[in-house]
C-alpha cells in the first residue's frame, strides 16, 4: 500500500446553476520519501487537489487515504489531529503570525499539539537553526525579508516531525535567487527526514526538484512522470566538490 | 492546546487592539457601576429600615395577645371567643417550639382592679397604674436594666416590685390641688429630670384591692380591707427602654399578679370567675429568619400574634419594588455593555480571519479556538466587573459621606439618617464579578461560533 493513495477523487463546484467540474476523477499514489510536484496552470485544479490531500476541503465524491487513514471521512476533530501528527504546510503568503516573534511562530503546531513552552523553543530553536536563522529568532515576520520568512514557514512546517508537508507555490512571492535557496532548503529537510513532500506550481524551474511531475489540465492528470534528470543540489555539490575541489 | 498558552493568547489579543478593549471594558464598568450602586442603595434601605424597626421593637420578638378585652390588639374579623386560651398548657407548648429560644409570660392585672399608694398615709396615689406579674428571673434576659437598685432575688420575691422607668410619675399627690398635684418627667433647665414626688425606692409602696362598692367622691375605690392589702418593697427602677408598655407601669411577681386577680373576684363577687390566664407571651426566636415560620404555626394555631418580622415583611415587599426598578434600569446599561462585547469580538473576527485560518491548517484544535475567543470576551467581563467594583466602592463611599440627605431626596429613598445611604456587602461584590463575567461569555457566545465556522480555505486564500 502506498503512503498516499487517491482514487477517483472528484470535486464539483456549483456556481448558480452551472457545475464546475475542478477535478474529474483523480488516481494518484504517491509513495514515503516521494518529492511529488504537481504542476498545472490556474485553474487546473492543483490547488484544489491540495487542499483536499490536505484536509481542507471535502471531496465531493472518491477517497484519499494517507497513512492508512481515509481523511475524507474524518470528523472535524479527528482531522485537527490527524493534521497535528502528520502534516506540514507551506504557504505561499508566508502566513505567518505578525504579532509574533518566528520562534514563536515555528512553535505554533507544538503548542497546539499541547507541548509545554520550554519544549517547544527548544524544538523550534533547533529549527530555526537548521534553516540558517539562528539569529533572528526574535524578530517578527515584518522585520525579515521575504526569503527569511519563508524559511520561518518551512521551520514551522517540519517542526513536528511530519509525514507529510504541502507546499502551495511556496516560492510564488519570492525573487529568482531566493527561490533557488528555499527550494534547496525544502529538498534538504525532506531527503533528510525522508519526508514526502508535494509541491504545487505552474513553475517548471521549481518542478525540476521533484522526483515526479504530476501535470494536470482542466481537472485531470494529463502526464504522470518520473523526473528523469532530478535537480538534486546536494548531489550536485558532492559531485563538484570531488571533480574540481579547488573551484 | 495548554490552559497557559490560551491564557496567553487571550491577553495577547486583548492587548493587541487595547483601544478597542478599553473601550468595550468602560461599557462593563459602566453597567457594572450601575448595578452594583443601585443594590447597595437598596441594601442601604434595608438597613435603614431594619433600624427603624429594631427601634421600635426587638425584631426577634413575636408577641402573642390574650384575650384581652381591648380591641386594639384583635383583629376585627374573628371572634375572639375562638381563641385558644393562653394558659400554663399553652406556655408549654410554646416553649418546646422549634427555634424558641426564650418564653416571657405576663399577667396583666386590670387597672381597674388595683390602687397603688405610697408615703404616709397613702399620700401619693395611682389609681390607674398598669401592673403585670411576670417572672422576675427572666428580666435580665429580657433585655430589661435595673437605672437604680438590682434585680429583684431572694427566695421570697413575691412582695417585691420593679418600677417601669416613668411608674413612679404616675402617682398623684393628694395633699395638693389642681395641676400642683400632678408631676411628669421632664428635662430640667439645669439638664437633670425632673424627680418624682417620692423616691420607690425608699419609699414602701401599698397595693390594695378596690371594692367596688365603696367609692370615694375623686371617683376612686377604697380599699377591700386588710386582708386585700398589699405591702411591697422596691427592688429596682429600670431603664428607659423602647418596651412602651412597661415604661409606665409595675411589675410584679406572676403569683402575687394571680392572686390580685382572684381576690378581686373574691371581693367583688365576680361570677364564672376563670383562672388567671396570660394577658400576653412574648415568644424570643434564635434567628430573625425563623419568626415568620414560628408566627405562622403559632397564627394558624388561632393565635393573636404580631412581631416586627412581620411588619418587616410588608415593609420589605414596597421597598422590593423600588429596588426592583432601579436594578432594572441598571441592568438596562449592562446589557448595552454585553452588547458592545459582542459587536467587540465580531469585529475583531474580521481581523483576525486569517490567523485563525493558519490555526487551523496547522492542526489547532476549534474547541480551543472557542475557548480563546469566550475566554477574551469573558476576560473584558471580569476586568469591567473588578475596575466597576473598585470604582463602586468609592462611588459608594462618596454618597454615605456627602450626606444622605442629598441622596436620599434625589432618588427618593427612605433613610433614617444615622445608617450609611449606601452599602456593599461581599456577596454583592462575588455576585457583581460572577455576572459580569458570565454576561461577558455570553456575550462572547456568538462571537466564538462564528469564529469556529470560519473556513480554513477562505481564510488561507492568497488574496
Amino acid at each position: 500500500m502506498s503512503f498516499i493513495e487517491v482514487t477517483g477523487l472528484r470535486k464539483v463546484y456549483r456556481l448558480g446553476q452551472e457545475k464546475v467540474y475542478a477535478l474529474k476523477s483523480i488516481n494518484l499514489r504517491i509513495e514515503k520519501g516521494e518529492i511529488c510536484c504537481i504542476l498545472g496552470t490556474s485553474g487546473s485544479g492543483k490547488s484544489t487537489l491540495l487542499n483536499m490531500l490536505a484536509g481542507l476541503e471535502k471531496p465531493t465524491r472518491g477517497d484519499i487515504i494517507i497513512n492508512g487513514v481515509n481523511i475524507a471521512k474524518l470528523s472535524e476533530r479527528k482531522l485537527a489531529k490527524f493534521r497535528q501528527e502528520n502534516t506540514g504546510f507551506i504557504f505561499q503568503a508566508y502566513n505567518l503570525i505578525p504579532q509574533l516573534s518566528s520562534l514563536e511562530n515555528v512553535g505554533m503546531p507544538l503548542m497546539f499539539k499541547g507541548w509545554s513552552r520550554r519544549k517547544r523553543d527548544k524544538e523550534a530553536k533547533k529549527m530555526l537553526e537548521a534553516v540558517g536563522l539562528k539569529s533572528r529568532m526574535k524578530h517578527r515576520p515584518n522585520q525579515m525579508s521575504g526569503g527569511q520568512q519563508q524559511r520561518v514557514g518551512i521551520a514551522r512546517a517540519f517542526v513536528a516531525k511530519p509525514n507529510v508537508v504541502f507546499a502551495d507555490e511556496p516560492t510564488g512571492n519570492l525573487d529568482t535567487k531566493t527561490t533557488a535557496d528555499v527550494m534547496e532548503l525544502m529538498v534538504k529537510m525532506c531527503r533528510e527526514h525522508n519526508l514526502t513532500l508535494i509541491l504545487v506550481t505552474h513553475d517548471l524551474d521549481i518542478a525540476k526538484y521533484a522526483d515526479r511531475i504530476v501535470h494536470l489540465i482542466d481537472g485531470d492528470i494529463h502526464s504522470d512522470e518520473v523526473n528523469k534528470a532530478v535537480y538534486d543540489p546536494f548531489a550536485d555539490k558532492v559531485d563538484d566538490k570531488s571533480k574540481q575541489p579547488a573551484s | 492546546m495548554k490552559l497557559f498558552d490560551m491564557i496567553i493568547m487571550c491577553l495577547r489579543n486583548l492587548w493587541r487592539r487595547k483601544g478597542r478593549t478599553l473601550l468595550t471594558v468602560i461599557g462593563v464598568i459602566i453597567g457594572c457601576c450601575a448595578i452594583i450602586v443601585m443594590i447597595s442603595l437598596g441594601q442601604g434601605m434595608n438597613a435603614a429600615m431594619d433600624n427603624m424597626l429594631a427601634s421600635w421593637g426587638d425584631l426577634n420578638a413575636i408577641t402573642i395577645y390574650g384575650n384581652s378585652r381591648y380591641m386594639w390588639v384583635g383583629d376585627s374579623n374573628s371572634n375572639s371567643e375562638d381563641r385558644p386560651s393562653l394558659d400554663e398548657d399553652a406556655l408549654e407548648m410554646m416553649k418546646n417550639l422549634d427555634h424558641v429560644e426564650t418564653v416571657f409570660p405576663k399577667i396583666e392585672v386590670d387597672s381597674n382592679y388595683v390602687t397603688v399608694t405610697a408615703g404616709k398615709n397613702g399620700r401619693y396615689r395611682a389609681s390607674w397604674m398598669e401592673i403585670y406579674g411576670v417572672d422576675f428571673s427572666a428580666l435580665e434576659k429580657m433585655g430589661y436594666v435595673p437605672e437604680q437598685g438590682d434585680y429583684p432575688s431572694g427566695d421570697d420575691t413575691l412582695h417585691t416590685l420593679v418600677f417601669g422607668n416613668e411608674a413612679a410619675y404616675q402617682f398623684r399627690d393628694t395633699k395638693k390641688r389642681g395641676q400642683n398635684s400632678y408631676t411628669y418627667k421632664q428635662m430640667l433647665p439645669d439638664g437633670t429630670w425632673s424627680e418624682p414626688f417620692f423616691d420607690p425606692m425608699t419609699e414602701s409602696v401599698l397595693i390594695y384591692v378596690n371594692n367596688m362598692k365603696k367609692q370615694n367622691d375623686d371617683g376612686t375605690y377604697q380599699s377591700g380591707g386588710r386582708a386585700y392589702e398589699f405591702k411591697m418593697t422596691t427592688a429596682a427602677v429600670l431603664e428607659q427602654d423602647n418596651d412602651w408598655q412597661t415604661v409606665y407601669s409595675l411589675m410584679i411577681d406572676m403569683d402575687l399578679a394571680k392572686e390580685i386577680i382572684n381576690s378581686y373576684n373574691r371581693l367583688n363577687n365576680v361570677k364564672d370567675a376563670k383562672d388567671p390566664e396570660f394577658s400576653q407571651i412574648k415568644l424570643w426566636v434564635d434567628d430573625i429568619n425563623n419568626v415568620d415560620a414560628v408566627e405562622t404555626i403559632l397564627s394558624d394555631l388561632g393565635y393573636n400574634t404580631s412581631s416586627m418580622a412581620s411588619q418587616r415583611k410588608s415593609m420589605q415587599g414596597q421597598l422590593g419594588v423600588v429596588q426592583m426598578v432601579l436594578g432594572c434600569l441598571a441592568a438596562i446599561s449592562l446589557l448595552v455593555a454585553a452588547i458592545g462585547i459582542t459587536n467587540t469580538m465580531i469585529m475583531s473576527i474580521y481581523e483576525r480571519t486569517r490567523e485563525i485560518g493558519i490555526m487551523k491548517v496547522l492542526g489547532c484544535f476549534i474547541s480551543n479556538i472557542r475557548v480563546v475567543f469566550l475566554m477574551e470576551a469573558g476576560m473584558i467581563g471580569l476586568l469591567g466587573g473588578a475596575i466597576g467594583t473598585v470604582i463602586s466602592y468609592v462611588i459608594s463611599a462618596v454618597m454615605n459621606t456627602l450626606g444622605s440627605d442629598t441622596f436620599a431626596n434625589m432618588f427618593g429613598i427612605y433613610t433614617d439618617g444615622s445608617s450609611p445611604i449606601s452599602i456593599i456587602p461581599l456577596w454583592l461584590v462575588l455576585l457583581a464579578l460572577a455576572f459580569s463575567t458570565v454576561i461577558g461569555l455570553i456575550s462572547g457566545f456568538y462571537p466564538a461560533n462564528r469564529a469556529v465556522k470560519i473556513s480554513a480555505l477562505e481564510a488561507i486564500r492568497n488574496e
